[in-house]
């Protein structure tokens, strides 16, 4: 039954219709229309959803509408006066405090809540405040110093500007103001006429054969429309291994593989319709250990696949049985990572919206490659590849996990849509989200390395054993990627890489951050400590030793035509006074080094290309359209400064396109592998290249000069040398649109395809990736030794970004980076019951880092100027993360003398560590 | 989640209800925990009681005879930012902050916590530690327990038929005492708590003997892990309680 309530909303008075069950968050979002108000867990555990209760912060969606008849709410939509933003608002803009926006809305509400309590809190207050609120992307560095600073003035001071070019300026990210004001459109914001919604069924078995399906009471409820399961969709395969279904028809072979997909006219009676959907199953043995699967006998999932093993691949690069004959020292080690999951703060969606008359399907949803990926999502479908658009609204955290678009969601809400001719949106739940993210896949290495007397590496061995869950989807791409990256460090002659990635009846795995490099490291970066430790040696001169320099090529053939490694780990030392702290710190307190080296691109079987275009208007407006995925990473920020560089002109005279449309937007490959800076910044500076040799042709006829003499600076066209002699950009502009000059419309086209090499699969060498980025850490803990408990303190990175773009950016992917990792070393993990289900199902349990436990963090930038990126630079989004866990690990170590092997490092790990120390030494 | 919205104006209109729909109804103050586990389906009332919008039943007296009144309707937040709470019964607040978020503590009520009875519920030790007491109202009239009495399980609790929580009362502690709380969560408040431990000492005036020591626990099991960490917090607390106890014996000297 409907009850009419009053909600004054941002001073506004509304009279709406509720029912009972419904969220405070449920109805200012969809009966109100205020969608800057986010939904992130629906548990109250995350604070997107943090709107203001007379003053005072709480939790919409664990409040009913109805119990707040007649109070007085305040959403981020009434922070901003008219046009002019709220000072916290102005601030997260400006501080960088902003990456893919998903918790700004909640986090700025959780921030004014505080200033007007206490209008010059603490740090450690300001953190208390906002304890509540998770961020995935920031690492809470730029929000706390955003807050800070308006509590400092009662208003924002600029940042300060130095005398810069455009590029190295520190510029908040375009899209900024729309995330703070909360009028940014992600998925879950998306709202069609005549929408229904769509809930997806899942197995409950980790294994099972599908005896029958009755879906006929589930049709019968009212408000149902659709109701679909694998027999009624074709039947192709996807994924590397082209063994999975869009909807399982026959076998089931993790918890949570779809069986049935619902389409209703609300929320909830789609979920009572999956209660009425009865499945029949043949339970099967199953197996979820990587290891145990490869035994012979264990339970067959996939006919194909001996041993389970659905790819392997090994390469021998010299002789590594004369390495280790000749070593003076041998050391192996065993180490292990679980799962981590994204844990974007916004659950993956779409909306699918099929037209019968055209038989065209539109799809939205946050997919960071939709160009690549629709060709497959069109084979699934059955649709020609012209009937299916894509279009990509704001993304709410993606770190290369939000690639696809051969998801659940895409698949059922699409099936759906073609079945009743009505736009389908599906939204995860949190619950779904972590039952069925595709997380980094759980990995085992073994580690075997010989080295020299003098600490010189002899020979180095790795076989890593991946657990690709119960479908490949993308895993191969990320076992060949360790065989080039495992030696990416270190100068060493003979080297040998064995990958394995095994089904089990797990959650399958898909890129992540830094993909299964993080188990990699989180591995040999402990493996080489130890192998220095016992060499009685500083772990910084074992490296510095060893590592590669520029212009070294690696056992894979990977070009090193920059490398500030050496730099970085120099850097880190003086830095962190490394030498000062190491075996130096109070007990219980410890420092650990660790380094990364990654892609920056990688070409898997296809040109590595993106593209893109700079059209200039009649009236001198300059617009860029690229394909680039804006998760927070500032891809869009960083081409729009290419382009006023190139064409002369200031940021704020360029705008890029906000949603990516397979329509409209020329074609990029997406943003994974570290490839944006390069690959999308090489493209939008020739785009604007392109245009600009079109205005100075256009000039050069109208001044009569050449072309070489002309230079855009300063929103002019000149000649070089004599800034008089030449025309405002404008002018130039007009020059082509109004006399005449030049092809019309003005357009820049641009594009970069790197010349690097598909690996070979029989030696496996090739340059896979134009440029390789670098980053060195070391991170300084301490633990309690009674309950167990570390606690980070500082980080000190250093990173080879090739030239410094956006130094604004850059600290952000620094600091976040380091979040993320800090999650991956203490607190994160999915682990499964012995029935194979998910036992993390929440962001508590599962242990996102909150503001609390962000540690201070000093970034240094190592410019080593990469003659293939533009201006020198190099992406650094997986470098900047990748070494935080093992140093960390490493310091827990130089603390207290315990090494645990396999993250996370909870309080649990460190006194049963210590305890068999102790034992162990009682023996002795 | 269907169920029928009930928004009493009284707690007698309250408690007419819950008597009416026995064993059909739950009753919602902050609803932070109610929700979540609604949500999660793990109980599904008919009907919802919401009783957080009546009026007068949130406030703290300290009276030096009767000591600290706390109605069940007071939030955590200004249960912990309460100066009387603060200056008196340090602990109380110390326990209250580290109680989830700003945002949840906002809404969740010392009621609600107290009658969730989830086994890591932040207030009780500290409540049980001070002898403190609840005042049950009901169809029959009314009753005090002592807080120590008033759970029976993890999730259950003494409540009877139509039986509503409506205060706190705790007694003044005797001169010379101090009360501390230790928790370890995984990321700090915002987590429940894995283990609470509260302790409480009265000093003995002018000697350094213990006249009384509490140690009440919470969230405990009986896994290894736990054991450690009910022995590291014990200490803590009472550490932290003697040290109290002393200053306050020390200042009641002045």
């Amino acid at each position: 039954m409907l009850h009419e309530i009053e909600l004054i909303v941002n001073g506004e008075p509304y009279q709406v219709a509720v029912e009972p069950s419904e969220s405070l968050l449920h109805v200012i979002r969809e009966r109100l229309g205020l969608k800057g108000t986010k939904n992130g867990c629906h548990v109250g555990e995350c604070g997107a959803c943090t709107v203001l209760l007379d003053g005072r912060p709480i939790r919409s969606c664990l409040m009913l509408a109805i119990a707040a008849r007649g109070k007085r709410i305040t959403t981020i939509e009434g922070m901003a006066k008219g046009e002019e933003l709220h000072p916290l608002q102005k601030a997260f803009v400006e501080y960088g405090a902003i990456q893919c926006g998903f918790c700004t809305p909640g986090m700025i509400l959780s921030a004014q809540s505080l200033l007007n309590e206490n209008s010059n809190p603490s740090d450690e207050e300001i953190k208390k405040a906002l304890a509540g609120n998770l961020c995935r992307c920031t690492g809470y560095t730029k929000i706390l110093e955003a807050i800070k600073a308006v509590a400092r003035s009662g208003q924002v001071e600029g940042v300060e500007m130095k005398e810069y070019s455009v590029i190295g300026r520190p510029l908040p990210q375009v899209g900024s103001v729309p995330k703070a004001t909360g009028s940014a459109k992600y998925i879950d914001d998306i709202s069609l006429p005549g929408m229904l919604y769509g809930k997806i069924l899942r197995s409950p078995y980790a294994h099972a054969r599908i005896m029958s399906i009755d879906t006929s009471k589930a049709k019968r409820l009212s408000g149902v429309r659709a109701v679909i399961t694998g027999k009624d969709i074709p039947q192709v395969t996807y994924g590397m291994g082209f063994e999975e279904y869009a909807i399982a028809p026959d076998k089931v072979r993790y918890v949570g593989d779809q069986v049935a997909a619902v389409a209703a006219i609300d929320e909830d009676i789609a979920e009572e319709a999956l209660d009425l959907i009865k499945v029949t199953y043949e339970e099967l043995p199953a197996v979820f250990d990587a290891e145990e699967a490869m035994k012979s006998g264990s339970p067959v999932i996939h006919d194909n696949a001996e041993n389970n093993i659905g790819y392997g691949v090994t390469h021998i690069f010299g002789d590594v049985e004369r390495g280790f004959a000749d070593a003076d020292y041998i050391r192996e080690d065993r180490l292990e990572t679980p799962m981590v999951q994204a844990a974007f703060l916004g659950a993956r969606g779409s909306v699918a919206d099929f037209d019968p008359t055209s038989g065209a399907l539109t799809l939205y949803t946050e997919a960071t490659m939709p160009f690549t990926q629709r060709p497959w999502m069109a084979r699934v479908l059955g649709l020609p590849i012209n009937k299916l658009r894509v279009i990509r609204p704001y993304i709410a955290g993606s770190f290369g996990n939000k690639s696809g678009l051969t998801i659940d969601v895409c698949f059922c809400s699409s099936f759906l849509s073609m079945r009743t001719g009505r736009p389908v949106k599906i939204v995860h739940t949190r619950e779904e989200e972590f039952i069925t993210s595709r997380g980094r896949d759980p990995v085992i290495c073994y580690f075997k390395t010989g080295v020299k007397r003098d600490g010189t590496l002899a020979a180095m061995q790795c076989r890593q054993i991946s657990n690709a869950g119960a479908y490949l989807d993308n895993s191969p791409l990320t076992a060949r990627q360790n065989v080039g990256v495992f030696d990416i460090l270190f100068r060493c002659p003979n080297v040998e890489f064995q990958a394995y990635d095994v089904y089990t009846n797990t959650l399958p795995s898909r890129t992540l951050r830094g993909l299964t490099n993080n188990a990699l490291g989180w591995g040999q970066q402990q493996h080489m400590d130890m192998v220095a430790r016992d060499l009685g040696m500083d772990v910084a001169d074992f490296y510095l030793k060893n590592v590669h320099r520029k212009g070294d090529i690696t056992q894979s053939k990977y070009k090193l035509d920059s490398c500030g490694l050496a730099e970085c780990i120099q850097e880190v030392v003086k830095a962190s006074n490394w030498k000062g702290k190491r075996g130096k710190l109070p007990p219980n307190r410890g420092i650990g080094l660790a380094a990364s080296g990654h892609t920056c691109g990688c070409r898997y079987g296809a040109p590595d290309l993106s593209t893109a275009l700079v059209v200039v208007d009649r009236e001198g407006a300059v617009r860029v359209h690229s394909g680039r995925a804006e998760a927070g990473m500032g891809p869009g920020t960083m081409q729009i400064m290419c382009v006023a560089e190139e064409l002369g002109l200031e940021p704020e005279d360029i705008t890029i396109n906000e949603f990516v449309d397979t329509d409209s937007t020329p074609f990029d490959c997406g943003n994974y592998a570290s490839r944006g800076m390069i690959q999308q910044g090489n493209a939008a500076v020739a785009a604007a290249q392109d245009v600009r040799r079109q205005l100075f042709e256009a000039v050069a006829r109208k001044l009569g000069v050449s072309v070489d003499v002309l230079k855009a600076r300063d929103r002019r066209i000149c000649v070089k040398g004599s800034p008089d002699r030449g025309i405002s950009f404008e002018e130039a502009v007009r020059t082509c649109w109004y006399e005449g000059e030049g092809a019309l419309p003005l357009i820049g086209r641009g594009s970069y395809s790197p010349p690097t090499e598909d690996w070979d699969l029989q030696t496996g060498e090739g340059n896979a990736s134009i440029a390789y980025g670098f980053g060195v850490q070391a991170a300084e803990v301490e633990v309690d030794k009674e309950t167990g408990k570390v606690k980070v303190l500082n980080v000190f990175a250093a990173n080879d970004c090739g030239k410094v773009i956006n130094p604004l950016i850059l600290d952000g992917q620094s600091e976040g980076g380091i979040s993320m990792s800090l999650g991956m070393a203490i607190f994160e993990q999915i682990s499964y019951d012995e029935k194979g289900r998910v036992r993390e199902t929440s962001f508590s349990n599962y242990g996102l880092p909150t503001v609390l436990q962000q540690p201070s963090v000093k970034t240094v930038w190592v410019e080593t100027i990469d003659p293939h990126g533009p201006y020198g630079a190099k992406g650094v989004a997986e470098v900047v993360s990748l070494p935080t866990a093992p140093a960390i690990a490493n310091a827990v170590y130089d603390a207290i003398g315990v090494r645990i092997t396999k993250p996370p490092i909870t309080p649990w790990k460190i006194l049963q560590a210590l305890k068999e120390k102790e034992e162990s030494q009682d023996e002795v | 989640m269907r169920f029928e919205y009930l928004e009493p104006t009284s707690i007698q209109e309250a408690i007419a209800l819950f008597e009416r729909y026995d064993g059909k109804a739950m009753v919602m103050a902050g609803g932070t925990d109610l929700l979540v586990q609604m949500r999660k389906k793990t109980i599904r009332p008919g009907y919802v009681i919401h009783i957080g919008n009546i009026r007068g039943l949130d406030d703290i007296r300290y009276d030096k005879q009767e000591g600290l009144k706390i109605d069940a309707l007071t939030t955590i937040r200004a249960l912990g930012k309460s100066s009387e709470v603060q200056g008196r019964y340090p602990v109380i607040s110390q326990a209250a902050g580290q109680l989830g978020s700003i945002a949840v503590r906002n809404m969740a009520t010392l009621g609600g916590n107290l009658c969730n009875a989830a086994p890591s519920a932040e207030t009780a030790p500290a409540l049980i530690a001070l002898s403190a007491r609840a005042r049950i109202v009901g169809p029959e009239g009314e009753r005090l327990v002592l807080v120590e009495d008033f759970f029976t399980g993890p999730g259950s609790s003494i409540l009877g038929k139509g039986e509503i929580l409506t205060e706190i009362q705790v007694p003044v502690p005797k001169p010379h005492t101090g009360a501390g709380y230790f928790s370890h969560s995984m990321r700090g408040t915002i987590d429940l708590a894995i283990v609470g431990v509260s302790a409480l000492i009265t000093l003995k005036p002018r000697e350094e003997v213990c006249e009384e020591v509490k140690v009440v626990l919470a969230a405990v099991a009986p896994a290894s892990y736990r054991r450690e960490m009910v022995k590291v917090f014990t200490q803590r607390a009472i550490k932290e309680a003697f040290r109290l106890a002393r200053t306050a014996s020390a200042s009641s000297m002045l």
